[in-house]
């Protein structure tokens, strides 16, 4: 489209981008009508609005909109769809996994080491390293967490521990990729394999058969006094682990300090225009280190929390791959703290009712446990709108 | 008038080349001093040093009479010194407001950045030198010549008193040129050091209040260039008087090989960048395509050589409509293409010398059977072509890599040529390219025009289009503006290659 | 040397771009094969194990008699002339062992290795191994009829074409949109382990049909059994799946460094800017190397279920990490044929070294060993990444043997 058709459109009130993203609400709301609280047993007026989305998607589509075109027939498709299969199961299976409640604290338990994750990778990434190591990072926070809180007896000594093993993991990274000049991707890899044999290692070697103590310290959870007596909200947020508040103000804190503090503003210029940022006298290398060192404490907190704030226990290779969803939330929130926040809570949402339905359907369990995995991949592929990394990501700097 | 600085005895070296050889270099408060000499004579290298960014191996630096080391930029700009980098050091998602406070951001109570304050200082700094930006534009939509402002206001925004241009007219039209020779004038009288560097004489003479000159790493002398002259700086540049005219045969047009008209293609980022060119190349000659770099030359040349889509238009080569056809088609088409840039389009430098002739013919039955590559076949093709271009430097197996910039053009052209081709694109063939090289490049080019091929020739440097050409083509805003014969004057196509003054193209 | 036309330090010719960098860090691993020889594969090798023996010490082990116990786990000492006729046949079943897991391991390294010469990062090779060995689990059932070399190809290819299938959707996506590889064979890697739980978890459309509380798939019928040259097949002797895998370490030689395809795919990974240039489609090539990939490590899935495995339980799912250890034997093996083939000889020794069957609990805990080996692993990759630190460390070792000529 060229400009001026474009500003013509965004002069008008109702453009086709408003169209796309109201079709693809009518798409969800034509699931959600299928499901509880709602629960019309008919799929009439669910395939209804999903015949609407997918036109309203077509329309869209012919004014250029491609992405949200798409997506809303997406949403219709998948909305109409869902909506029918929930209306040909029983009314108390649905009414066993849709509790909007239960699934929304879930879906906090399994979003916060996913967030931690992420802020970690945007601080890394932001500045030009690839951290492909979240996943290492976290494991070692997992291990060192719980056995810091066992042998410091708190779970404040516990998260320390983890901090500086994730720290220093990230600094091994760092070395290798900043000063080394290695390649940011295989390092990434080495990590992670050198978390999983490290911990595994002292695992074993430490805990043996038994495996760790059942009553090592744990991080508490924060009982809201007033707010859990309300009905939905109160099911949802009012017993809350004291490290999900810690990661919804780490994403607010991040979030300033990236777009509107100085520090914010010269850690961005290194990832995009590392020279562009050392002829004006900033240090690339010492901001590199700083931001891989930062992002490895962080990650080492979303593992901590899956130890001492979740389970209550380790075992090997804990971590299971949430590092690499996390990788994946920080690309699909576009290396932002918020669009992060978004996506680790629709991750831990899919997560949540993975959880729930197997007393439904053990094989759709399974099913939408891979679905962060295939988001990704669709994300990824552009269909969701480009995601642009910081320009000068995955390139190892020269001084000289 | 004091010295604002001096540079005594600067050396730097890179492994084995020697890049800055012993340079002294003065500069005083409220003067324009130049820095002459061609690509590679270590102009850059010298003011990196003084930037921070090189750190010399031998050799001191005195700022307003004090010796001072300056290893890092911070230095530099702490003692007033501002650089105007070549390639900006821009970040192109950043507001212009942004780059220029970057590292010296005003803040608000709390730490936070305080942008308006940042937005009110430039637009002081912007109104009391003259030098217009917006600044909440975000770099990457913002042209050319701003963003050239952009980079001198971020010098000034730290108080620079010594400032350094490198090559600032080299994306410039000839208006933005004036504009900026108005503002380093404004800058001089304000008695602020200024220091141009450039390979361009006329401009030199324009601006500057004296002049030295570097030739491959060594000062060869400081003049005032009111005592000087275009020929006299050459001489100084180059070491002898330079053959400004090759020699050629006259102009044997025969039949048309290459027909473009009404071309239309974007550029990579979908904004259009050919408007309807139309052109014609006849075997036997040499049509040269001058402009402005930024101007739509390299869409034109991708478009044609089948590596950029065409939008509408068409490309006929001897009678037949090749529009739309791959790279690898075209070549089989007739048109052959050496690339911009040698190390990065034109040859694979991990490749030996034998793979990398070996590029456009590879699954030919020259060289290859049904699949099967024959290193036989490739490495005795690749010796003739050697011996035929006098490729020096390595065996077949060498690796590119190993070869000296004018061998590895050398390697380009033998190979494109080697394809037989009917037409022959060379995109700024003698970049960065030493004088011997440059000679044996436009001597084949030549040679290959009276051979009977026609050679479509894109260059950003007058000097060479001028003594090729056959005929010029100003490319202007994506569009042919004028034709012009070879003796026509440097002014005549500065005017055309700035969009004014058109002349009907053939 | 003139001064003028040698490429400046930070790439060509006053390049612009953010830092100036010459080559893509993939093109760097592309051209890693050059420069170094043989000496930096092995010197990272020494630098890993002395590392890992320095962890062993750490934790209060002996380094020398957990190392001596490992290599007498891996069998190798029954090539060495003096081991005495009494070790001979545990050392054979040791070998056999070590040779077993090196066949898998050749191909999933191969798998790795001809995407990176194209300057690719097939990171998935572990989900292309698993769904091919779906495929030839399920083939390797069916068909009970079937004569016996006709199943095994069938089973086989089945296995491989499955694997370049999953590759493939990473391939297009690059080929297609530019999608980062990294990224989505790693999603797709796990997107496969849960294929494979679906497929043959409690109620899954592959699960047995004999025992139905049991998450694990069918049996291969007999007839699809690869044969087994070496040892005892009640005992898990070495099959001929070796040969499967030579075979395909010497179609990767030839197709890299004598055909019209290799030449491409070796072009576009050391400049896909300049092979475009010349007339190349790199998205076909991307296209082509990373089925070619997924083809090798379905292929490796096939060996081992068709082999040994006969089976697939979703707990053999969860935990298979072969795929990953390709990753290891590409980058020690520097992406070459025969670099492949020792590093993978070298990680299926440590493998079956210090597996429960081989190696003895009173020196060193098997559990233990086994995590020290993906330490060591972990230790070859990153030393790996940064080639210049290890070929410095040459270097400077050179500096202090002058006799030695100077080659690169």
């Amino acid at each position: 489209m060229t400009s001026a058709v474009a500003t013509a459109e965004r002069e008008r009130t109702v453009t086709p981008r408003h169209v796309g993203w109201g079709a693809i609400a009518v798409g969800v709301i034509a699931w959600y009508l299928a499901l509880p609280p709602i629960l019309v047993r008919s799929f009439v007026p669910s395939v209804v609005l999903g015949v609407i989305a997918i036109g309203a998607g077509a329309w869209v589509l012919g004014r250029g909109e491609s992405r949200l075109g798409w997506g809303a027939i997406a949403a219709g498709v998948i909305g109409a769809g869902g909506a029918v299969a929930s209306t040909r199961s029983g009314v108390g299976h649905l009414e066993d996994v849709v509790t909007w409640s239960a699934l929304f604290a879930a879906m906090l338990r399994f979003a916060t080491p996913l967030l931690f994750g992420a802020l970690g990778g945007i601080v890394s990434e932001r500045s030009g390293v690839v951290n492909i190591g979240i996943e290492g990072m976290m494991l070692m926070g997992c291990y060192f967490g719980i056995y810091g809180a066992d042998i410091g007896g708190s779970w404040v000594i516990g998260l320390l521990v983890a901090m500086v093993a994730g720290g220093a993991l990230a600094l091994v990274h760092a070395v290798f990729s900043v000063t080394l000049r290695a390649d940011q991707i295989v390092g990434g890899v080495a990590i992670n394999l050198l978390a999983l044999g490290i911990t595994g290692y002292l695992y074993v070697d430490h805990y043996g058969d038994q495996g760790t103590p059942d009553d090592v310290s744990r991080v508490p959870d924060i009982t809201l006094p007033l707010i859990k007596d309300i009905p939905f909200v109160g099911d949802a947020i009012g017993k809350t682990n004291l490290m999900t508040w810690l990661a919804i103000l780490l994403v607010i804190g991040l979030a300033v300090f990236l777009f509107r503090t100085p520090q914010g503003l010269r850690l961005r210029s290194v990832g995009e225009h590392p020279r562009a940022a050392e002829t004006v006298g900033l240090s690339v290398i010492r901001t590199r280190y700083l931001a891989v060192i930062t992002s490895g404490v962080f990650a080492a907190l979303g593992g901590a929390y899956l130890s001492i704030g979740f389970l209550g226990s380790f075992n090997q290779n804990l971590t299971a791959g949430r590092g690499y969803i996390a990788l994946a939330v920080v690309i699909c929130g576009r290396w932002r703290p918020g669009g992060a926040l978004a996506f680790a809570c629709l991750f831990g949402f899919s997560s949540a009712i993975a959880q729930r339905l197997p007393t439904f359907s053990d094989s759709g369990a399974v099913l939408f446990q891979a679905l962060p995995y295939v988001l990704t991949i669709i994300v990824v592929a552009g269909v969701i709108g480009r995601s642009r990394p910081p320009a000068a990501i995955g390139q190892p700097y020269t001084r000289e | 008038m004091d010295a604002a600085l001096e540079l005594r005895g600067i050396t730097k070296r890179f492994g084995r080349i020697v890049a800055n050889d012993g340079v002294d270099f003065d500069l005083r408060a409220g003067e324009v001093h130049a820095l002459l000499g061609e690509n590679g004579a270590g102009k850059s290298t010298l003011m990196s040093i003084l930037y921070g960014l090189y750190h010399p191996d031998e050799g001191e630096m005195i700022v307003r009479g004090e010796p001072v080391r300056i290893d890092s930029p911070r230095r530099a700009i702490d003692l007033g010194i501002g650089m105007v980098h070549q390639h900006f050091m821009l970040i192109p998602v950043m507001t212009v407001a942004e780059n220029i406070v970057l590292a010296d951001e005003p803040r608000s109570a709390g730490g936070l950045l305080d942008v308006h304050a940042a937005d009110a200082k430039v637009r002081e700094l912007s109104e009391r030198f003259g030098l217009t930006v917006s600044p909440d534009a975000v770099i990457e939509d913002v042209s050319v010549g701003q963003q050239q402002r952009v980079e001198i206001l971020k010098a000034l925004y730290r108080d620079a008193q010594i400032l350094v241009l490198d090559e600032p007219t080299a994306v410039l039209t000839a208006q933005e040129t004036q504009d900026l020779f108005k503002v380093l004038r404004a800058l001089r009288d304000d008695g602020k050091a200024i220091v141009f560097i450039s390979h361009k004489l006329g401009e030199v003479l324009e601006i500057a209040d004296r002049v030295t000159v570097l030739r491959r790493g060594k000062r060869i002398d400081t003049v005032a260039t009111a005592d000087a002259t275009e020929e006299s700086l050459a001489r100084l540049m180059v070491g002898r008087d330079v053959l400004l005219r090759v020699d050629k045969a006259p102009l044997h047009r025969r039949e048309p090989v290459l027909e473009i008209q009404g071309l239309h293609a974007r550029d990579d980022r979908d904004l259009p960048a050919v408007r309807g060119v139309d052109l014609t190349v006849h075997a036997g000659e040499i049509v040269a395509l001058a402009g402005v770099d930024g101007n739509g030359q390299s869409e034109l040349i991708e478009a044609i050589t089948g590596l950029r889509r065409v939008d509408e238009g068409s490309i006929v080569v001897e009678g037949r409509d090749r529009t739309g056809a791959s790279a690898r088609d075209m070549v089989a088409a007739g048109i052959s293409h050496i690339a911009e840039d040698r190390q990065r389009r034109g040859l694979i430098l991990n490749f030996s010398i034998a793979e990398n002739l070996a590029l456009r013919e590879y699954r030919t039955r020259k060289m290859s059977n049904h699949g099967w590559l024959s290193t036989r076949r490739m490495v005795t093709a690749a010796r003739s072509l050697i011996r035929e271009f006098d490729v020096r430097g390595g065996e077949p197996e060498t690796m590119a890599a190993a070869l000296s910039g004018g061998n590895q053009q050398k390697c380009v052209i033998a190979r494109e040529i080697a394809c037989n081709p009917r037409v022959l694109v060379a995109a700024q063939p003698t970049r960065g390219l030493d004088v011997g090289a440059i000679e044996f490049v436009h001597r084949r080019l030549v040679a290959e025009r009276d051979a009977g091929r026609g050679i479509l020739l894109m260059s950003l440097e007058s000097d060479e289009v001028r003594s090729l050409a056959d005929r010029i083509l100003v490319i202007y805003e994506g569009r042919i503006v004028g034709e012009f014969p070879p003796d026509a004057t440097e002014e005549e196509l500065g005017i055309a290659m700035t969009g004014g003054g058109r002349r009907e193209a053939a | 040397m003139s001064a003028v036309d040698e490429p400046l330090p930070g790439g060509a010719l006053g390049e612009p771009g953010p830092d100036g960098g010459g080559q893509t860090s993939a093109a760097r691993l592309a051209a890693y094969v050059q420069g170094g020889g043989v000496i930096v594969p092995l010197l990272t090798v020494f630098l890993a194990f002395l590392a890992g023996g320095l962890v062993i010490l750490i934790t209060g082990h002996n380094p020398i008699s957990t190392y001596k116990a490992i290599f007498n786990g891996t069998g190798l000492n029954w090539l060495l002339p003096w081991t005495s006729s009494a070790d001979r046949p545990a050392a054979a079943l040791n070998l056999q062992q070590t040779l077993i897991l090196t066949v898998p391991l050749i191909l999933t390294g191969l798998a790795v290795a001809f995407a990176f010469r194209c300057g690719l990062f097939n990171i998935g090779g572990q989900g292309q191994y698993l769904m091919g060995s779906y495929a030839a689990v399920w083939a390797g059932s069916s068909f009970a009829g079937m004569a016996h070399f006709p199943h095994v190809i069938v089973a086989a290819l089945a296995a491989a074409v499955v694997g370049a299938l999953w590759a493939g959707i990473a391939g297009l996506l690059k080929a297609t949109v530019g999608a980062n590889e990294v990224i989505s064979t790693i999603m797709l890697n796990y997107t496969a382990i849960y294929v494979g739980d679906y497929l043959f978890g409690l109620g899954g459309p592959l699960q047995n049909g004999a025992q139905r509380s049991v998450p694990v798939s069918n049996d291969i019928v007999p007839g699809a059994k690869l044969h087994v040259f070496w040892g005892d097949p009640e005992l898990q002797g070495l099959h001929i799946g070796l040969f499967v895998a030579l075979a395909a370490l010497i179609v990767f030689w030839v197709v890299l460094n004598r055909s019209t395809t290799g030449y491409e795919v070796r072009a576009v990974g050391l400049n896909p800017e300049a092979a475009r240039y010349g007339g190349m489609s790199v998205a076909r090539n991307y296209l082509l190397v990373m089925a070619v990939c997924g083809f090798f490590a379905g292929l490796a899935g096939a060996m081992d279920v068709l082999g040994w495995q006969f089976r697939i339980a979703t707990n053999d799912i969860d935990i298979s990490q072969i795929g990953f250890y390709g990753i290891a034997v590409a980058l020690l093996g520097r992406n070459t044929a025969v670099g492949t083939f020792f590093a993978a000889l070298l990680f299926g020794g440590l493998l079956s070294g210090t597996s429960q069957r081989n190696l003895d609990p009173t020196i060193f805990e098997p559990e233990l060993a086994s995590n020290l080996t993906t330490i060591i692993q972990g230790l070859v990759v990153l030393f790996v990444s940064a080639d210049v630190l290890v070929i410095s460390i040459l270097r400077s070792g050179r500096r202090l043997m002058p006799w030695r000529r100077s080659r690169t």
